[in-house]
């Protein structure tokens, strides 16, 4: 399954403007922060996983998706919030703890919701993937379209809710779509020290789904996989499972020292950008030149600017608003 | 007239004993035909007894009280 | 299941929960039930008994052994239009699925500021007496209820076993629905009579957060729930022969937990004893005893509690029925309570 023009540039469009959010996001999170780094301060405190690097992961699949499909995300959620059309004033609103965020501030990064566009995440390795299944469930049994899509690291592939999620998922044959971003470290370490097998999609073989994989964090290739794996959903023949060969720009969360990684592997994989890379082959293909490049960029550029004034002159909710909203 | 209500005879699989671990209704209640009116446990499983007619209950065995198949366990008065 | 014409039908805590169930799948086609041997089987205790037969295999599903993907599951189909009954078959087994339960199930609604709505039910069992051990004997009624987000109810007889269930179903936020397997009807499981009441045909909601004064007394408030509660109405029987008079109030909920209700009580009699099959420390008697003092009622005697003591549940019948609150307890407490005022 090979994207159109549109698709493509719909997915670049997507990379640029979430990677455009983190470079913003970065340097925002360090104000407060420097000389010590104290978590707690700067205008977005807390920790910050930022996906520099996984947004083909995002792009690839979401091209594939509409607002009435469900997404499950990780606690490195923002590249897939983007690619899923989450409102991204609302959004970075969130990130910043403001009043006009999607929980009014009582989420942060890490617990994004915006069920107008079914996306969610949680801060807990491995436990989209129940979420997602049942989501999927929910579609099944009330006749209504729709897939699930639950996006998870290579390192929740270790997890338990993966193997009872995947096992679930198959018996019951629903439309849900596993997708493993592999960046090849779960924080310090590395893929091959915890896991098995050399690549999960084997493991779908566990549990008599296919299984793909997506080497060189290749968006168009995310495309493809993806594309089968959400038709096959669509079509009721029941799950899949995908793995994504990615590449994580930044540390685990911000502040990480990044010592664990083999002397020039950074280096290495910012040489790979995918961003720079696939800005190239649409040059090359000629489906974007350098003037059309530079608008999109902009376009995307004031995007995030906007949503970033947005949060910035909102204000916080009444500290006592944290009483509210336990229960409906 | 008087029915008795007896504990099927193809209640359960084989010869075991049960016991009546609840009635349903009280004592002297009026009750329809295939109302459930007691619960028999015969090792870890319960079955249900139903009215076989309908009338005013009489209870003869008790809660507790072991039961085999066959065993009048209370009677109804049309 | 038929109905009886004249007379008080009475129902089992198992067949209430499995009428309740049923009616609210009747009405609301987004109703359905998960679990492990919830379907042809009807439930290790008995409470969705009939459901698979009316309902089929789509609305009644059996579930692999798989508590953290199933669990996971009701709150993702929840969050998505429907309304799970989801089956976690002992309370002891939250070990392997409490993240779903807690960091999912419970918080969803509020870190999306209310906009997310997670309308499910989880049913588990609870409670000891029969020589299971400590996997499969506890309570942990303070476990669910201390953690924020999810409601908790725990009914000690068939009527408000019905009217909970009903009113948990129609909840908007995920409620626990905690039972007593000693009061579940389930003879093996050493069923408790006094659990068995009348319970009316027709679908009916028990309020959730509110408590229930099951004997009125003027000398004394014993506070309880679930099997507890009996407890305390043989306590009271007991000390009624001496010439005492206890009130015996069942909280029913203890997510909202009805405060008002025991301390009215309280307030009434002066003298307060809590009866609680959960462990004694950091538990359900400590918060209520704390509830009630901390709103300066000038009590006769200290509070007092009978609880079960900190220790894993041993399967020796000797040194189980040891460990367990009874009503012999509870009257040796009282006296203990008088001696010392």
């Amino acid at each position: 399954m090979h994207p159109t023009r549109d698709q493509r540039l719909w997915m670049y469009r997507q990379m640029v403007t979430s990677r455009y959010l983190e470079e913003r996001i970065e340097t925002l999170y360090m104000e407060g922060k420097t000389p010590v780094f104290n978590m707690a301060k700067g205008p977005i405190p807390g920790e910050m996983h930022l996906s520099n690097g996984q947004e083909p992961c995002a792009a690839g699949v979401c091209a594939h998706l509409g607002p009435e499909d469900i997404v499950t995300a990780t606690h490195r959620p923002h590249h897939i919030a983007v690619a899923k059309g989450v409102d991204l004033d609302a959004m970075v609103a969130e990130i910043f703890g403001k009043a006009t965020g999607l929980a009014g501030g009582r989420g942060g990064h890490m617990h994004l919701f915006d069920e107008r566009v079914n996306f969610s995440c949680s801060g807990i390795i491995g436990e989209g993937l129940g979420p997602a299944v049942g989501a999927a469930l929910s579609r099944k049994m009330q006749g209504k379209s729709g897939v699930a899509v639950a996006f998870m690291g290579e390192g929740a592939a270790n997890q338990g809710a993966f193997h009872e999620a995947l096992n679930l998922a198959a018996v019951w044959q629903l439309p849900v779509v596993f997708v493993i971003e592999d960046n090849a470290w779960g924080i310090s370490v590395a893929k091959q020290a915890s896991t098995a097998v050399p690549r999960n999609d084997s493991r779908a073989a566990a549990y008599g789904m296919p299984g793909m994989h997506v080497a060189d964090n290749d968006v168009d290739g995310v495309f493809a996989a993806a594309g089968e794996a959400i038709a096959r959903a669509r079509d009721g023949q029941g799950p899949s499972l995908i793995e994504i060969e990615t590449a994580r720009l930044a540390g685990h969360f911000m502040g990480d020292g990044e010592d664990y990684r083999p002397e020039g592997e950074k280096a290495g994989l910012e040489a790979r950008d995918p961003i720079p890379r696939y800005r190239r082959a649409l040059l090359e293909a000629g489906l974007l030149d350098a003037a059309a490049d530079a608008g999109l960029v902009d376009e995307a550029h004031e995007r995030v600017e906007a949503a970033i004034r947005f949060a910035q002159d909102s204000d916080f909710l009444p500290a006592e608003a944290a009483l509210d909203a336990v229960f409906v | 007239m008087n029915t008795p209500i007896t504990v099927p005879e193809d209640l359960w699989e084989g010869d075991g004993e049960g016991v009546i671990t609840a009635w349903l209704v009280d004592d002297g209640s009026e009750v329809a035909q295939g109302d459930l009116v007691a619960e028999v446990m015969v090792e870890k499983a319960q079955y249900e007894i139903e009215a076989p007619v309908s009338g005013v209950l009489t209870i003869a065995k008790q809660e507790d009280e072991v039961v085999a198949k066959g065993t009048p366990i209370a009677s109804l008065e049309a | 299941m038929t109905t009886t014409s004249t007379g008080t039908r009475k129902l089992t805590i198992a067949r209430a929960m499995a009428e309740a169930t049923a009616q609210a799948m009747r009405e609301d086609p987004t109703v359905f039930v998960m679990g492990e041997d919830v379907g042809p089987l009807g439930g290790v205790f008995g409470n969705t008994r009939g459901l698979h037969e009316e309902f089929g295999s789509d609305r009644v599903r059996d579930t692999p052994i798989s508590e953290t993907a199933f669990i996971g599951a009701a709150v993702g189909a929840a969050s998505d239009g429907m309304r799970p009954i989801v089956e976690l078959m002992f309370v002891d087994f939250f070990g392997v699925c409490m993240d779903a339960i807690y960091n999912l199930m419970a918080k969803n609604t509020y870190f999306s500021g209310g906009r997310v709505k997670v309308p499910m039910v989880l049913m588990t069992s609870t409670g000891g007496g029969y020589s299971d051990a400590g996997q499969h004997s506890q309570c942990l009624y303070a476990t669910f209820a201390h953690l924020p987000g999810m409601k908790v109810v725990v009914p000690s007889n068939a009527h408000d076993a019905k009217g909970l269930m009903t009113a948990a179903i129609r909840d908007d936020n995920p409620v626990v629905f905690m039972y007593h397997k000693a009061l579940q009807g389930m003879g093996w499981l050493g069923t408790e009579k006094g659990a068995t009441v009348p319970v009316p045909e027709e679908a009916y909601s028990v309020e959730i957060g509110k408590a229930a004064v099951a004997r009125e007394g003027r000398d004394l408030t014993l506070v309880s729930l679930g099997a507890g509660v009996h407890h305390c109405l043989r306590a009271a029987k007991a000390l009624e022969a001496e010439g005492f008079d206890a009130e015996v109030v069942d909280l029913r909920s203890l997510v909202p937990l009805d405060r008002e209700t025991v301390r009215a009580s309280v307030a009434k009699t002066g003298r307060l004893i809590v009866v609680d099959e959960d462990y004694h420390s950091f538990g359900v008697s400590g918060e209520i005893i704390a509830s009630v003092v901390e709103h300066d009622h000038r009590l006769k005697a200290a509070p007092a509690r009978v609880a079960y003591p900190d220790i894993p549940i041993p399967f020796a019948p000797t040194m189980e029925q040891w460990a367990l609150p009874d009503a012999d307890k509870i009257v040796a407490a009282f006296h203990q309570m008088l001696r010392n005022h």
